[in-house]
């Protein structure tokens, strides 16, 4: 074919595709996705209105591939940790470790050292202010308080202006020892194959210990103000434990050789819902466990253990479904690998019942025992000697083809999968985070909590709330482009009848 | 001033050696979310010589915008976001007060209105007054490093308004 008419080819036949992806696009997603829009619930009542079925719709990041093909693997850490500004750490680490895997190169003890030290002090700033700032207004404020307390104001007011301090004091300081290393915070440039591009030297490390000791000190401060304010209570106890958010699932988390949770590296374990190993694998292993199932109604794909099959939105024996995030990781470890984490880990288990725990507000507490153990860790680190060496970086000598990584971002398990050609230019990527992880466990809480509170078409008050509080324990991503203003996501909430007609609709203000 | 506050940095006497500060928000690789770093990214070619503003271009939200802002008297953001009332390239002029008629609890991020009432109430010097372009945009979830047309179209414009408010002595004293 001559060059002209193969373009006259090319464009037809990309004006076809288009067209049939337009078509495909309204028939199957309208008229539940008429608006793109960020937390949007939509439930559907049946002919005695009670909730036939209710979906959370996340917008989706698109054209990640496209914009990665042929592009240098080595960018791969700086273009992923711009793709969210909440976790851009996680990003930059999993891409890391990918290149690692690409070059099949290891990063040296020391070089491996500062990247935990690094990555854990992201897990601490980043839980922290999802028990204080995020999650704060459901359990420390209260989910019975008036609407207009249950924020980041509320929360400072129930807590204590000091502490208040504390927490923005203790996030600086921790976000200033990863800028040391990576620059910036939210768009590093430490991880590079086989290594870091920064090492630490002798004459910071005592500033460091000092961060570490001060982290690890609002760790065990945090979980006292949890057991003051949320154990001391029986009516949140009750609530964390309530039927309306409890989910037997399977549960997903990275831990080490002793099976202990590592939020850095190690390999990948699934529990069944009693608890039992269904696997262990190490990440490159993903694509033989992970698979995606696509909904009509929504542009999530919903993960579940492939082995299993996908068996719809279903808990208990026949599940396919699993969990990842805080409660999945304590789920899938058999002890803390620090000794303070260690014992609040035990405290959990002997207040909730035996392991697994499946109530799903019960991530909140987990997030507490894992703040104890990143600081533990950070801990750990800065007194190794290993920390201030200088052999930073082994040099990749071998030719690309295939790279996966894996790290436990806050919120989950995350993977990076690069495949490059001969001469490291990317030619497919694919990410799978962690609320991708946990979708469908997500769409099961909502069409829970959504259940236990319409009846026979009567909406009870504090839906919204009840809803919300379903998803929030999962401090779910919803999409990447979370920056836009006003920076945070109405809730909408809309029902439909039987017919798919609209009957009410709830926005949070 | 209790010592946790003084030792955070964020001390309420904190001085910042211009007064105004326009912070341009966005993500640099998701096509329309850019197109308040782009804004920003123009002024400050062409405020570069001022003695009284200050221009930075942030990917950071929530708490972090804090940090940022604290110790200017006044502050100018722009950013991109999505109503579905208004066309793409639409600019929406808020204050401070408009922020905080957006919904006080989310499921995720600390709004910026939330992150000035927080430092207000821990006693932060945080700007007095606060203005909002807020630019509707058209795709904000595609990762790309350009602009829809609409938004293209806009950026003089949207430069000007910033320029001229900036220009008119925006929160100078009396």
């Amino acid at each position: 074919m001559n060059p002209d008419s193969q373009k006259v080819w090319n464009e037809a036949n990309q004006r076809a595709n288009d067209a049939a992806q337009a078509q495909r696009r309204r028939v199957t997603v309208d008229p539940i996705t008429r608006l793109e829009g960020h937390g949007k619930i939509d439930i559907f009542l049946d002919n005695q209105g009670d909730v036939e079925k209710a979906y959370l719709q996340i917008p989706e990041l698109r054209g990640f591939e496209v914009f990665c093909i042929g592009r240098p693997a080595e960018e791969m850490p700086q273009i992923t940790s711009r793709i969210c500004g909440v976790c851009p750490t996680a990003h930059h680490m999993a891409a890391t470790k990918a290149l690692d895997d690409l070059y099949q190169v290891q990063p040296p003890p020391t070089a491996r050292k500062i990247r935990e030290l690094v990555y854990n002090a992201f897990m601490l700033e980043d839980h922290a202010l999802h028990v204080y700032i995020l999650g704060g207004p459901d359990f420390i404020v209260g989910p019975d308080a008036p609407k207009e307390e249950r924020n980041v104001v509320g929360v400072i007011q129930k807590v204590g202006l000091e502490v208040g301090k504390k927490v923005i004091g203790m996030r600086r300081q921790l976000r200033e020892l990863i800028a040391y290393f990576g620059g910036k915070v939210i768009h590093p440039v430490m991880g590079l194959p086989g290594g870091v591009s920064k090492g630490l030297k002798a004459e910071d490390l005592p500033r460091f210990k000092q961060v570490a000791k001060d982290g690890l000190e609002f760790a065990l401060f945090t979980l006292q103000v949890f057991h003051d304010i949320v154990l001391k209570n029986p009516r949140y106890v009750e609530l964390i434990t309530s039927d309306a958010y409890t989910h037997r699932t399977y549960y997903m988390g990275q831990v080490d050789e002793q099976n202990q949770v590592n939020f850095y590296d190690g390999q990948i374990r699934v529990v069944d819902p009693d608890g039992r190993e269904y696997a262990r694998f190490p990440a490159q292993k993903y694509r033989d466990f992970v698979a995606e199932h696509v909904e009509p109604w929504s542009y999530v794909k919903f993960c579940y253990l492939k082995p299993l099959g996908w068996q719809g939105f279903q808990e208990g024996p026949q599940s396919s479904v699993y969990s990842v995030a805080p409660l999945a990781r304590l789920n899938v470890t058999e002890s803390m690998p620090t000794p303070q984490a260690r014992q609040a880990y035990q405290e959990f288990y002997s207040t909730l019942g035996a392991k697994p725990v499946h109530h799903t507000l019960a991530n909140h507490w987990a997030r507490v025992v894992e703040m104890i153990c990143a600081a533990e860790r950070m801990v750990e680190l800065v007194n190794d000697p290993d920390i201030t060496g200088t052999d930073l970086r082994c040099l990749p000598t071998k030719k690309p083809s295939v790279g996966i990584g894996a790290v436990e971002a806050p919120r989950g398990t995350l993977f990076h999968h690069f495949e490059t050609d001969a001469r490291g230019l990317i030619e497919r990527a694919n990410l799978i985070v962690a609320t991708q992880n946990n979708a469908a466990r997500i769409a099961m809480s909502v069409e829970k909590a959504a259940k236990g509170l319409i009846k026979k078409g009567q909406v009870t008050e504090g839906l919204l709330n009840m809803v919300e509080m379903a998803f929030r324990a999962y401090d779910p991503c919803f999409g990447c482009a979370t920056h836009t203003l006003p920076g945070h996501l109405p809730l909408a909430v809309s029902i439909y009848d039987q017919n798919h007609e609209l009957l009410k609709e709830l926005v949070q203000s | 001033m209790s010592l946790a506050l003084a030792e955070s940095g964020l001390s309420a006497g904190r001085q910042r050696l211009k007064r105004v500060l326009v912070l341009g928000l966005g993500n640099p690789i998701l096509s329309d979310d850019a197109v308040g770093l782009r804004v920003a990214a123009e002024v400050q070619r062409q405020v570069s010589d001022s003695a009284d503003v200050e221009v930075i271009e942030s990917s950071e939200m929530g708490l972090t915008l804090l940090d940022l802002v604290t110790g200017f008297e006044s502050l100018v953001v722009v950013d991109a976001v999505q109503t579905g009332l208004a066309a793409p390239g639409f600019v929406h002029q808020w204050d401070e007060s408009d922020l905080k008629a957006l919904p006080p609890v989310s499921p995720h991020f600390l709004g910026l209105g939330e992150a000035l009432a927080l430092g207000r109430l821990l006693g932060l010097a945080v700007p007095t007054r606060v203005q909002l372009f807020a630019i509707e945009v058209a795709d904000p979830f595609t990762l790309g490093n350009s602009l829809t047309p609409a938004l293209d179209r806009c950026l003089p414009a949207v430069v000007e308004q910033v320029l001229l408010l900036v220009g008119s002595g925006l929160g100078s004293k009396g």
